[in-house]
């Protein structure tokens, strides 16, 4: 298909900045927002410092147990890693249990609703608006050619199946923005943003596992380490150094 | 730790505004921000920029955190009538605020009615369970008391949950050199030098307490850490060159019946002397003589 449709400039004026505009502002709205519902019981679950502090502890036995003497790096791998009361230990039981407990927990499970509505609501009244009164004709020309699969995605309104893959409805330009604003709002925002839809996603679907299963990949780590000295090392370093100085 | 930039950088614009060259709000969000006690200082410029209103209302909504900065340099350097109406300004603004009963015991402390503050602080701590900064309050005022081993229980608990702060682990080990217990000060020391293995102060630290526990095995450690301690800091820390003499000495001295192993290669005493006598010409030559008749000392010792 070599035909060229030339686009009017009327659509790029009317419609391509308008959506991107309305998208920036919704998503600073859901920002102020969001901060604004932020509840204020913000205490810090005990457990979750302490373990998130021991996991510190153990990572940092594991990055420099070589500066200290193996006595001592043992007796502390034990204590780490005791099968009884070992501050890494968890049993296989437990390790469920978190995931559960954060569901039945009211106010935690409160706190992710509300951080899902404020991402949800946005984006579904947006997307409903954009296909109410921008569908049905070609917003824009992608740059490079598509494949015919990618029909279905990106010309949702457009009827005509002999229309190149590359022309595209405004749906396709609204999921650009969505994804592609991401930058723009750091950038305004600072960095702590309620817009980072994927990366929230994300940490959803980590958050309940986090503690106790790096617990247990630390606990793994740390059986893994051999301790090797390396302070004999230094005695000879030290003298190198005194050497270069006296001479 | 601050870095060497930033230190630089807060000197330089103490110079300045001492000389009257303005950038007094810079130095103390910079002093804020690095966390130092400059007491003096900040409560010189603050008390300019507070009492000045056009320079105050120029400040905005961080007034506030000024104010409570000023405050707590207030209480250092015991004016504590001026501290006092701080605290009351910031109370009227922010009721039934956390940070604000902060200061409040905190004003307590320093007037010495250390149950008022107990109460304070224990009230403060039903509402967060956690708040670092009023648990480390507690172990504070239990020192400022003379009460070190509430001090101690204190600051263990606190270790407990918080078993990353390596300040808390430093104060702790210090607390335990103070009281000689000195096996649990050489578990802390070894605590910091785990989370910061090149801060050559930390080796330095734990091989003084191995040389004052004593031992064949722990002299040789601590030989070990003051040449890690050399390493570190290049040759320069005096003390540190000192500490392989010494533990050579005192090595040779404990295994004087036994047959030495000689992998112990001596060059390292010798060459630490050769290095002391360097330092010493250069930088205090009217102590050569007592210096060498030392080593002489110890060398002949064996």
């Amino acid at each position: 298909m070599a035909e060229d449709l030339v686009l009017d400039t009327a659509i790029r004026d009317w419609v391509l900045i308008p959506l991107s505009v309305v998208m920036v502002l919704i998503g600073i709205l859901r920002y102020f927002v969001s901060k604004l519902m932020r509840s204020s019981n913000q205490v810090p679950d005990p457990k979750m410092i302490k373990e998130g502090q021991v996991v510190i502890r153990a990572r940092n036995l594991r990055a420099a147990a070589n500066f200290i003497p193996a006595k001592s790096f043992r007796s502390r791998r034990v204590y780490f890693s005791n099968e009884e009361n070992g501050l890494l230990y968890v049993p296989k039981g437990q390790a469920q249990n978190a995931q559960a407990q954060m569901f039945s927990d009211p106010n935690m499970a409160m706190d992710m609703m509300k951080k899902n509505l404020s991402m949800i609501i946005p984006q579904t009244l947006t997307f409903a608006w954009v296909n109410f009164f921008f569908s049905g004709f070609v917003a824009a020309k992608i740059p490079f050619p598509l494949t015919q699969r990618f029909r279905s995605m990106l010309q949702n309104g457009i009827d005509l199946s002999t229309v190149d893959v590359s022309y595209v409805s405004s749906r396709s330009w609204y999921f650009l923005n969505l994804f592609g604003l991401r930058g723009l709002f750091s950038l305004i925002l600072g960095e702590e943003n309620a817009t980072d839809d994927t990366q929230r996603m994300m940490q959803m679907s980590g958050f309940g596992f986090d503690p106790t299963r790096s617990l247990g990949a630390e606990k793994d780590s740390l059986d893994i380490v051999q301790h090797e000295w390396a302070l004999p090392k230094f005695e000879q370093r030290a003298e190198a150094v005194l050497k270069k100085l006296v001479s | 730790m601050v870095s060497k930039t930033e230190e630089e950088q807060v000197n330089r614009l103490e110079g300045q505004v001492e000389n009257g060259g303005g950038g007094e709000w810079e130095y103390l969000c910079l002093v804020r921000k690095l966390k130092l006690r400059r007491s003096f200082n900040v409560l010189k410029y603050g008390l300019s920029i507070l009492n000045n209103p056009k320079k105050r209302s120029a400040l905005g909504s961080e007034e506030w955190t000024l104010y409570e900065q000023v405050a707590i340099a207030a209480m250092d350097c015991q004016r504590l009538d001026l501290a006092k109406d701080f605290i009351k300004i910031l109370a009227e603004k922010f009721p039934e605020s956390k940070r604000v009963g902060r200061l409040e015991a905190l004003l307590l402390e320093a007037m010495d009615l250390w149950e008022e503050a107990e109460k304070a602080y224990s009230s403060l701590l039903e509402d967060n369970e956690l708040d670092p900064v009023i648990h480390k309050r507690r172990v504070a005022m239990a020192k400022a008391q003379g009460n070190i081993s509430g001090a101690i229980e204190w600051l263990n608990k606190y270790l407990e949950i918080f078993m990353a702060d390596h300040d808390a682990w430093r104060e702790l080990a210090e607390i335990y050199v103070s009281l000689q217990m000195y096996k649990q000060a050489a578990f802390c020391y070894e605590e910091l030098i785990l989370s910061q293995p090149t801060i050559p102060l930390y080796h330095l630290a734990y091989a003084d307490v191995l040389y004052t526990l004593g031992g064949l095995e722990n002299l040789h450690m601590a030989k070990k850490y003051y040449a890690s301690t050399t390493d570190l800091t290049g040759g320069k820390n005096t003390r540190a060159l000192f500490g392989i003499c010494l533990c050579t000495s005192a090595i040779e001295q404990l295994t004087k019946g036994r047959n030495k192993d000689d992998k112990e290669n001596s060059q390292l005493a010798s060459l630490s002397a050769t290095a002391l006598e360097k330092d010493y010409k250069q930088r205090a030559p009217n102590k050569v003589s007592l210096l060498a008749s030392t080593l002489r000392s110890l060398k002949l010792s064996s």
